[in-house]
């Protein structure tokens, strides 16, 4: 995911990724991921919890504009099941 | 749905889920293909005014496309095009290198597309762009070439034509 990132930032549009295993990311060297260490196949976390889907939507987005040096990947801070969201 | 796993597969990628440490352990082994540099665009635009993409290797595809191919141990470096209005119905996820199970019951935990039109309602995003991207992610060995030379710019020059200003990518 990381490579196609790479390819698409490189016709000209910004992308932010979210990445779930943070190894492989630094190794593809995405232009800017969040990172969150959370299990595969939930990268906006659980089913049916919008303020929590929504959450890091936002955050990733904020990641977009912040991020300001090429292949940043931002820790977000979000414990697996363990945190309570408001939108 | 075109995935047969075994049960050994089963069993694999539900550990692979519910321990993040054993895919670090796996991403040590990784190679990535072509990476020479950081490609940079910056990011000068207000999100407000954008028209923003979703791009997922989680596998997701409409029902009526061609499922990913899993008999290629390496993968199946080719992408499917996503059209904003589909129903969530008519959405399903082929990918048995993860555990879907919760995403085949929410699709928005891979692809945020109820969040996105959400957004574009309460004006954080502009515009939901007319067509996403799906991928099937594990993608190794011979098939990255044609990933990183084929695939990854054509989907590039469809998101670059239809004026995307902003792409947003997930993993499965």
């Amino acid at each position: 995911m990381g490579l196609v990132q790479r390819e698409i930032e490189k016709i000209g549009i910004p992308t932010i990724s979210v990445s779930i295993v943070r190894k492989l990311t630094e190794e593809v060297k995405p232009p800017r991921a969040v990172f969150l260490r959370w299990p595969f196949g939930h990268p906006l976390g659980e089913p049916f919890n919008v303020p929590q889907q929504m959450t890091i939507l936002r955050e990733a987005f904020n990641a977009l504009k912040e991020i300001k040096e090429p292949g940043t990947i931002t820790d977000l801070p979000y414990r697996w099941k363990r945190e309570k969201y408001e939108m | 749905m075109a995935e047969k796993q075994t049960f050994g597969e089963r069993l694999i990628t539900k550990i692979f889920s519910r321990f993040p440490i054993i895919s670090e352990m796996w991403a040590k082994k990784f190679k990535a293909y072509g990476v020479e540099g950081i490609p940079w665009t910056p990011f000068e635009k207000e999100l407000s005014q954008c028209k923003v993409a979703i791009v997922t290797s989680a596998g997701v595809h409409v029902k009526t496309q061609q499922p990913f191919d899993m008999e290629d141990h390496e993968g199946y470096p080719t992408f499917r095009e996503i059209p904003r209005d589909t129903p969530k119905s008519e959405l399903t996820i082929t990918h048995k290198y993860y555990d879907h199970t919760d995403a085949d019951r929410d699709i928005n935990i891979v692809y945020p597309i109820d969040r996105f039109f959400e957004m574009k309602e309460r004006k954080e995003i502009g515009e939901v762009a007319e067509f996403h991207y799906g991928l099937m992610g594990h993608i190794l060995g011979r098939h990255l070439k044609t990933l990183v030379e084929e695939t990854g710019p054509e989907i590039a020059r469809r998101l670059k034509s239809s004026g995307v200003d902003v792409a947003f990518l997930t993993p499965g």
